[in-house]
């Protein structure tokens, strides 16, 4: 089934609008979301299942008095199903209490512009090219080491679109796409088992290695074999990109959204203007970045992404805003409210959150480093105190480095801290920036973690 | 409806070749409140119908997942499957096989006291908004707390080649709160969750003020609380923190398809992985348990699964394909978020059974060690090692339990922390979760309070 055209589903979308103001709504906003994706997987060293997903659907706001009320549907085909939607949303209105705060959904401002965000090959591909990407992936691990076995993994193509209109005049279609493999690998040998790797490439345009992605997550999983016990102490530590998103996601990138800093929960409430990180950590959001997986023309309410520096050379500049917690400040939105497709009200979430890239390479931040260790993975970030930042989580994918070599794998270590005073404690920062998710990071050097061996 | 998804499957059968098919029709519906300190967000409801097809051919799979309930779009989508699984098969290596069931033909309705959907949203609003109010009302050191609520009601229809024809009805009541609390530099946070099968009564047990004060008590009784010394102590592990813990540490690695990627169960089958006091089942049984269901999607009938027993790993948790590959008889834990997604390998009500010691005799010989009573996420490798993070823990001191402590977690491998358990309790508690693999299920895990000889305790800063 083919994708719907950009007028048949910013039509639906202003029926609901207009369907609801009739019905007596104040205002109305409707975001109609499309996926389409086409996959093959990997599931224990062979390509064994390939699936076409295809999801539509609408949600829409509806403001009566200062409440609101939400409704979604997947069945949007004719207007009756839409009509349906339109009067659950305004019975979840009336059903809701007024919030004081509420002052109207955004008005219209210029898209923005963004880059290398569509590649109409991407759409083009069929299961039998994706199995042959698979199939490289699959060869290049096999080539890599024989102690290693691919556990899944899977090559994914996907044509995503988001349509907005709200009472307010906001009316914009984008459509976009990504391409996706990974794999997930561990090594065997003599009865010890390795945690299990994992590399991939995600990108909007048809640019993925998936060689590369093969030999990689080979790799690490060679190499993570014969792991030995650490002692306890302190060194110094290389995070690498999974091992930052996992430490950030739950504490950092939470900790700058402006209702956790408007509802007391975030340790850097009160803090803009005062140095929260070392001196050579700056971060942008950056909604725009040139090819980055979250890059769109305007958010989940229509507001045009933007660049909003975050940390500036340690120092807090900003919060993330929808339009929401802005308005409550006399601010304006950053064009952060992000929705998950058409099931949920917007949130505020991170774009391309961009910890930018220093100049050494990663090879010679390990060749500084006398006694420390360099962690691809850890586990238990989730588990993590969200509004202090302080983590106790142990390194599964990690390796011990001795002046300045990388000597053996590491087991078992946990390691503590607080995300906040970790920040302080970034030393360097390599030039290997790349996206993970909603983060482009490079690898990062801490000087002081607690590390909990034996 | 069934006629029409029994049309499909002839179809995949007849005109593509398909060894096996399966159709999955869903209509859904659901409520979602989010309660922030005394604000209501946005009251939510929504409809997801759609149908799922999975397909077998030529030894490999094909799935297809769509919106609609129309003919024509469903013939599409399964000459789409079964296209899908024929390029997926250029491939292959092994060829799938498939361990057959019997045909079952049923129609399973709930039974609910007070069903969901006939609760009005008002009153949903009212319950949540008097949970945050407790939460809030408990101490003025209460900063914030965030009440999410999900009810989900529908009918799910199974056919597959096999001629099982299966229509289940679903009924699910969810709520999560979180709390944080503030003193000075200190910020402590704290989280339960509510979950049932049963309906919309689960909220006369747990009520507002019940689930209120748990959560706040304990969100205010951590600022007081130390960080824990960092290394390896003699541990009480409470029913919740025992549950994470078969359920994160052991139970991923006896889901069949998890074993076969290279798990430490892999070589284990029939051999002793844990000390004798030590019975492990993951159970679809349980009446009105978060985890529970009568059929899974693959049309199997769940079943109370025995997974260790006196310490000798004795099953898996099979689905179709991997009980072919392990010559056995699957055990009804495959299970689909939704129509978008295909059944994987999920537990359901995982637990330890109790034994026969009381609270007092497990602490009692313990000079100094910890009392790690509620969990705060955990998560395990295929390797083995495990990692809880406790959301409320206390010092055990010379057989007393002491301070409370904070932001405690606790690792090890698996196995050898498995053969450490030394005694195991005589009561017993079973806590609503949700488990992420990819897609979310609704589960349970606990068990009786235990003790472990050591344990590798990550301290704070």
């Amino acid at each position: 089934m083919a994708a719907l055209k950009e007028e048949e589903i910013v039509s639906l979308a202003e029926f609901a609008v207009q369907y609801a103001l009739k019905k007596g709504a104040n205002e109305a906003e409707a975001f109609a979301y499309e996926g389409l994706t086409t996959t093959v997987t990997i599931e224990r060293g062979q390509i064994a299942k390939s699936s076409r997903i295809i999801d539509r659907g609408l949600g829409l706001r509806t403001v009566v008095g200062k409440a609101i009320g939400f409704s979604y549907t997947n069945i949007i085909k004719d207007k009756a199903a839409i009509e349906e939607t339109v009067s659950k949303a305004l019975k979840s209105a009336k059903a809701s209490k007024p919030d004081k705060d509420w002052q109207g959904f955004p008005s219209k401002k210029p898209f923005a512009k963004t880059k290398n965000t569509f590649d109409e090959t991407i759409c083009g591909l069929s299961p039998e090219d994706l199995v042959k990407t698979a199939s490289i992936m699959l060869e290049a691990s096999e080539k890599t080491d024989r102690r290693v076995f691919p556990v899944e993994g899977g090559v994914g193509a996907s044509y995503l679109s988001r349509s907005i209109v709200n009472s307010n005049g906001i009316n914009g279609f984008d459509g976009g796409t990504v391409v996706e493999c990974s794999l997930a690998t561990v090594a065997q040998e003599s009865g010890e088992v390795t945690p299990v790797c994992f590399e991939f490439e995600a990108e909007r345009l048809y640019k993925i290695d998936p060689e590369w992605v093969g030999a990689e997550a080979a790799r690490q999983a060679a190499s993570a074999l014969k792991a030995k016990r650490v002692e306890t102490k302190s060194m110094q530590v290389i995070f690498a990109h999974f091992a930052i998103q996992q430490l950030l996601y739950y504490t950092l990138m939470d900790a700058v959204k402006a209702d956790y800093v408007q509802r007391g929960r975030s340790a850097l409430q009160g803090k803009v203007g005062e140095k929260v990180a070392s001196e050579i950590v700056t971060i942008h959001d950056d909604g725009l970045l040139d090819g980055g997986l979250r890059t769109w023309k305007f958010d989940g309410e229509g507001i045009p992404q933007q660049k909003t520096t975050i940390i500036e050379n340690g120092v807090l500049r900003s919060y993330l805003y929808d339009n929401y917690t802005a308005r409550k400040e006399d601010m304006e939105s950053t064009g952060n409210a992000f929705r998950a497709g058409y099931l949920s009200t917007p949130h505020i979430e991170a774009t391309n959150f961009h910890i930018i890239g220093g100049k050494k390479s990663p090879e010679e931040l390990i060749s500084e480093i006398k006694e420390g260790l360099l962690v691809y993975s850890v586990q238990g970030a989730h588990s993590s105190n969200p509004a202090s930042g302080e983590f106790s989580v142990v390194a599964t994918l990690a390796w011990k480095i001795e002046k300045g070599k990388i000597a053996h794998a590491v087991k078992g270590a946990m390691l503590a801290g607080n995300i906040f005073a970790t920040l302080k404690n970034i030393s360097a920062l390599a030039n290997n920036e790349r996206k993970i998710g909603p983060l482009v990071t490079p690898w990062v050097l801490v000087e002081k973690i607690k590390v909990v061996g034996k | 409806m069934k006629d029409l998804l029994i049309k499909i499957i002839e179809v995949a059968i007849q005109r593509f070749g398909a060894e096996y098919a399966e159709a999955r029709a869903q209509r859904l519906f659901k409520t979602m409140l989010t309660v922030k300190e005394e604000k209501v967000e946005a009251a939510k409801e929504g409809i997801e119908n759609g149908v799922a097809l999975r397909v077998l051919v030529n030894g490999a799979w094909g799935f297809a997942s769509v919106g609609f309930f129309d003919a024509d779009i469903l013939m599409d989508a399964v000459s789409h499957a079964c296209k899908m699984a024929k390029a997926a098969s250029l491939k292959l290596k092994n060829p799938i096989k498939l361990a057959g069931s019997k045909a079952i033909e049923d129609h399973v309705p709930v039974k609910p006291k007070r069903n969901p959907s006939e609760v009005p949203v008002e009153t949903k609003i009212k319950t949540t908004l008097s949970i945050a109010e407790n939460v809030l009302g408990y101490d003025n050191r209460v900063r914030s707390c965030t009440v999410d609520y999900l009810d989900l009601v529908g009918t799910n229809f199974f056919i597959n080649s096999e001629g099982t024809r299966i229509e289940q009805d679903k009924l699910y009541v969810w709520l999560r709160v979180l709390a944080t609390a503030k003193e000075k530099d200190i910020f402590t946070f704290s989280r339960e969750e509510v979950g049932s099968t049963a309906g919309y009564e689960v909220f006369d047990v747990e009520t507002p003020e019940v689930v209120g004060e748990r959560v706040a008590k304990r969100a205010v009784n951590q600022l007081r609380a130390k960080t824990p010394k960092g290394g390896t102590f003699p541990a009480i592990l409470g029913p919740n923190v025992v549950g994470v813990f078969v359920h994160e540490a052991f139970g991923h690695l006896a889901e069949a398809d998890l074993t076969l990627s290279g798990s430490v169960l892999m070589d284990k089958l029939g051999k002793k992985v844990a000390s004798e006091s030590v019975t492990i089942y993951d159970d679809g049984t349980v009446e009105g348990a978060f985890g529970s269901f009568k059929y899974d999607d693959e049309g199997v009938p769940t079943q109370k699964t025995l997974l260790v027993k006196d310490g000798f790993v004795v099953g898996l948790m099979h689905n179709k394909e991997t009980a072919k590959k392990f010559n056995t008889q699957p055990t009804g834990n495959a299970r689909a978020e939704d129509f978008r997604v295909e059944p994987i390998i999920r537990m359901r009500n995982t637990f330890m059974a109790p034994r026969d010691y009381s609270f007092e005799e497990l602490v009692e010989d313990i000079k100094f060690g910890y009392y790690f009573k509620s969990f705060r996420g955990g998560q395990a490798n295929l390797d083995g090692t495990f990692q809880v993070g406790i959301q409320e823990g206390y010092e055990i001191v010379k057989g007393d339990i002491g301070e409370p402590i904070r932001n405690a977690s606790i690792s090890g491998n698996t196995l050898e922390t498995l053969h450490k358990v030394d005694a195991v309790g005589k009561d017993f508690e079973l806590w609503p979760g949700r488990c992420g693999k990819g897609q979310t299920a609704f589960v349970c895990d606990g068990g009786p309070h235990i003790r472990v000889l050591e344990v590798l305790v990550g301290g704070g800063a």
